[in-house]
């Protein structure tokens, strides 16, 4: 498959991650599926269309019934068939009686919400017939469609009364607004009432991302261009995990003080951790809808194991006995600690936030090109277009390099200092991968330049797309190496000879290549460049550095490993 | 007819104020303010076999402007021994929170307070002290009750 964002087939298209177009590139893969706000709905109609069909009840119920169970068509069907009239007294579809009402043969009724005595005709009940005039149900429609996604479920508001409140009626009787937000708590249900499904967090971005079951990478990229983890919906931050992003992202927070103050402050609830301020009343706590989990404020346990067994319902001896084992004060301890690392951490976010306005300049750089500066280079150097996606190519991977880059100075930061081979290894490979981005960055920018600002076609063009290419797919290969050996935790690493620790980050300056505007300037590379940076100590080089695509070849090849190319060319 | 001298006040609290005054609830009375007809000063009996036996309690009630849609606001002014009642007499009561239905009224709340002195929840405690006193020791709790009904809300 290609990269062009495929047209609407339904719910066929699926996008591969970044690394797609190279077929030596063994990485896994996110596996998922966009969606749009058309798709949403269309699958929620065909839901819909199924439990109807089977059940026999109106597409209304469906509804109901589907929201209740997560718009899992089997969960419908399973409980519905295992015993019907508790489904139904759960989500209060209850049944039409043949019964006459109480109001049989009465013209005007009295509206238990107004107190108002109107003609039967202006008033209206669910299927229970508890009648309501139409102006009291607008204003209970409204107040509950402001309160949230819990009115999704509304229920008749005769106060011992459950019947379920469905679509048609609130529809029915909402201003066009609150129909509105009614329909987009509606559509959103889908998505956040599932767990395959989450929302592009992207602002204004309307698209969610349905992850494919047995996929292990979480990096996804939205239609709307935004990459993000689908697990923790930070960006994506491959090849760090989400528990390093979530702390260093906490550690960075701009609005520490707000932070602090939602830390000493609130406690997440223990289902769907959106943090919960606790200003009154018992230990009893029931999360917001859609939520609405149970549970103890004390010991965040569920609220269903408590009662006599934790010592009564006022006290929780869970939490006690945690107490005094000192659980809940081991978060505390971690913090004190961190504050202490200060130097530390400000090295590393330093060059976490370095990279990361790198990404974002060349991220804009590569918009520019490919709006207008691509046709100027077209123009300018004859070429045709088509010709010159190895400069799109060679900024894209830029732009992706930088973001991993960043990411790599957070898994830095929390890496043991213990394990100096690992950190070792780690800020070996992470040296050679900023070492060869900035070679790659400097090529796509500055030499990309010289042509832009000629005033015809140079002889060199040629060369120049030889020589950026070769240095995308080098520096590539270093970053797809840094990415492996990063996911699996630094393993590789042989805990007896310690790597050179001259490869560090902080290398990079002194080793820094000038690349020579000829194509073979393979004499300086090898000289100067990485081959020293490869010497275990001695003075003799264990490596020689491949003159066309930078290869790091063992003394004994006379051929490039990876291009071919002769050794000395 | 009254619509015209509280233009703000909807007509069904005009309504429910005139029942309220003619027809009260046994043991319960509730007049609104003079200068705000949507607060109320409320007294309920203590009900009869309760600890509360004897006691006439203060109530302050106050309808909000989506009343009723949202619940009325409804406290305590007399001191009370109640596991459900906490000392600044704030009430822990499942229909004044979410269980709410606009189709309850002040007389239904009222009435659900009195039902609350008669029988105490000790399971779902607002002031923890009390419930747990409750709990361990319910004759002593009650006996406290009943001291508390004498020292606080025998004469108004």
């Amino acid at each position: 498959m290609d990269d062009v964002p495929s047209s609407e087939e339904e719910t066929s298209d699926i996008d591969t991650g970044s690394w797609s177009d190279d077929e030596d590139m063994p990485a896994p893969q996110a596996l998922y599926t966009i969606l749009s706000e058309k798709d949403i709905k269309d699958r929620q109609a065909e839901a819909i269309d199924n439990v109807w069909t089977v059940l026999s009840v109106s597409k209304t119920d469906a509804g109901i019934l589907l929201r209740h169970f997560k718009w899992s068509v089997s969960r419908v069907n399973d409980a519905w068939f295992a015993d019907e009239a508790r489904v139904r007294e759960t989500v209060g579809l209850i049944e039409w009686s043949v019964e006459g009402d109480a109001y049989d043969g009465a013209n005007k009724l009295t509206c238990w919400i107004c107190f108002d005595t109107l003609p039967r005709e202006d008033m209206k009940a669910p299927v229970c017939r508890h009648y309501f005039c139409e102006s009291c149900w607008t204003g209970y429609i409204h107040t509950a469609i402001n309160d949230g996604p819990g009115c999704l479920t509304l229920r008749c508001p005769h106060s011992t009364c459950s019947a379920a409140v469905g679509e048609d009626m609130v529809l029915s009787l909402a201003s066009e607004e609150d129909a509105q937000k009614y329909h987009r708590y509606l559509l959103r249900s889908y998505v956040e009432d599932n767990r395959k499904v989450k929302w592009c967090p992207a602002p204004g971005c309307e698209f969610a991302v349905e992850l494919i079951p047995g996929s292990t990478v979480y990096d996804v990229t939205c239609k709307c261009g935004h990459q993000f983890c689908w697990n923790c919906l930070e960006e994506a931050h491959r090849p760090v995990d989400c528990d390093t992003v979530a702390k260093w992202i906490l550690k960075n927070s701009a609005e520490s003080e707000n932070m602090n103050w939602i830390l000493a402050n609130s406690k997440p609830c223990p289902k769907c951790k959106r943090p919960i301020e606790k200003n009154q009343g018992c230990m009893h706590m029931s999360c917001t809808p859609p939520c609405k989990y149970e549970f103890c404020w004390l010991c965040l346990g569920a609220w269903s194991e408590h009662g006599e067994r934790t010592g009564g319902f006022y006290a929780c001896n869970r939490y006690e006995i945690a107490k005094q084992e000192g659980v809940y004060d081991e978060a505390e301890r971690r913090r004190e600690m961190a504050k202490n690392s200060l130097e530390k951490y400000t090295h590393y976010y330093e060059r976490w936030a370095t990279n990361e306005s790198s990404r974002v300049k060349a991220k804009e750089d590569l918009i520019k090109l490919e709006k207008e500066k691509i046709e100027d280079l077209s123009n300018k150097q004859c070429q045709p277009v088509s010709q010159l996606k190895f400069v799109a190519d060679a900024m894209a991977q830029v732009v992706e390099c930088r973001r991993v880059l960043k990411w790599t100075y957070a898994y830095g930061y929390y890496l043991k200092v213990e394990e100096q081979g690992k950190r070792d290894f780690f800020e070996y490979l992470q040296g050679e991968a900023e070492h060869g981005l900035e070679r790659l960055q400097e090529c796509a920018e500055k030499d990309l330049k010289d042509f832009l600002q000629a005033d015809g076609p140079k002889s060199n063009f040629n060369e120049f797309r030889t020589k950026l290419a070769g240095l995308t797919s080098v520096t590539r290969i270093y970053f797809q190496n840094l990415v492996r050996a990063l996911e699996n935790g630094l393993s590789d690493v042989d805990p007896a000879p310690s790597p050179s620790r001259s490869g560090s980050s902080k290398g990079i300056g002194s080793s820094k290549l000038t690349v020579s505007k000829s194509l073979n300037g393979s004499r300086r590379g090898s000289a100067s460049g990485s081959a020293s940076r490869r010497t275990g100590g001695g003075d003799e080089p264990e490596y020689w550095t491949c003159g066309r695509c930078t290869y790091g070849n063992p003394m004994a090849a006379e051929v490039c490993d990876m291009c071919q190319n002769v050794r000395g060319l | 007819m009254a619509a015209s001298c509280n233009s703000n006040l909807p007509r069904r609290i005009i309504k429910e104020t005139q029942r309220l005054l003619s027809e009260p609830a046994p043991g319960i009375s509730a007049s609104p303010s003079e200068e705000n007809l949507r607060y109320f000063n409320v007294m309920i009996l203590g009900p009869n076999q309760s600890p509360y036996e004897g006691g006439l309690f203060k109530l302050e009630l106050f309808l909000p402007e989506d009343y009723p849609m949202a619940p009325p606001k409804v406290r305590f002014l007399t001191k009370i021994y109640h596991p459900n009642i906490d000392k600044l007499g704030r009430i822990c009561l499942d229909i004044l929170k979410d269980k709410w239905s606009p189709a309850l009224q002040i007389r239904t709340v009222l009435l659900s307070i009195q039902a609350l002195l008669s029988a105490p929840n000790p399971d779902d405690p607002l002031a923890e002290n009390i419930a747990k006193h409750w709990k361990t020791n319910e004759t002593e709790a009650v006996a406290t009750a009943r001291e508390w009904t004498r020292m606080y809300a025998s004469g108004v």
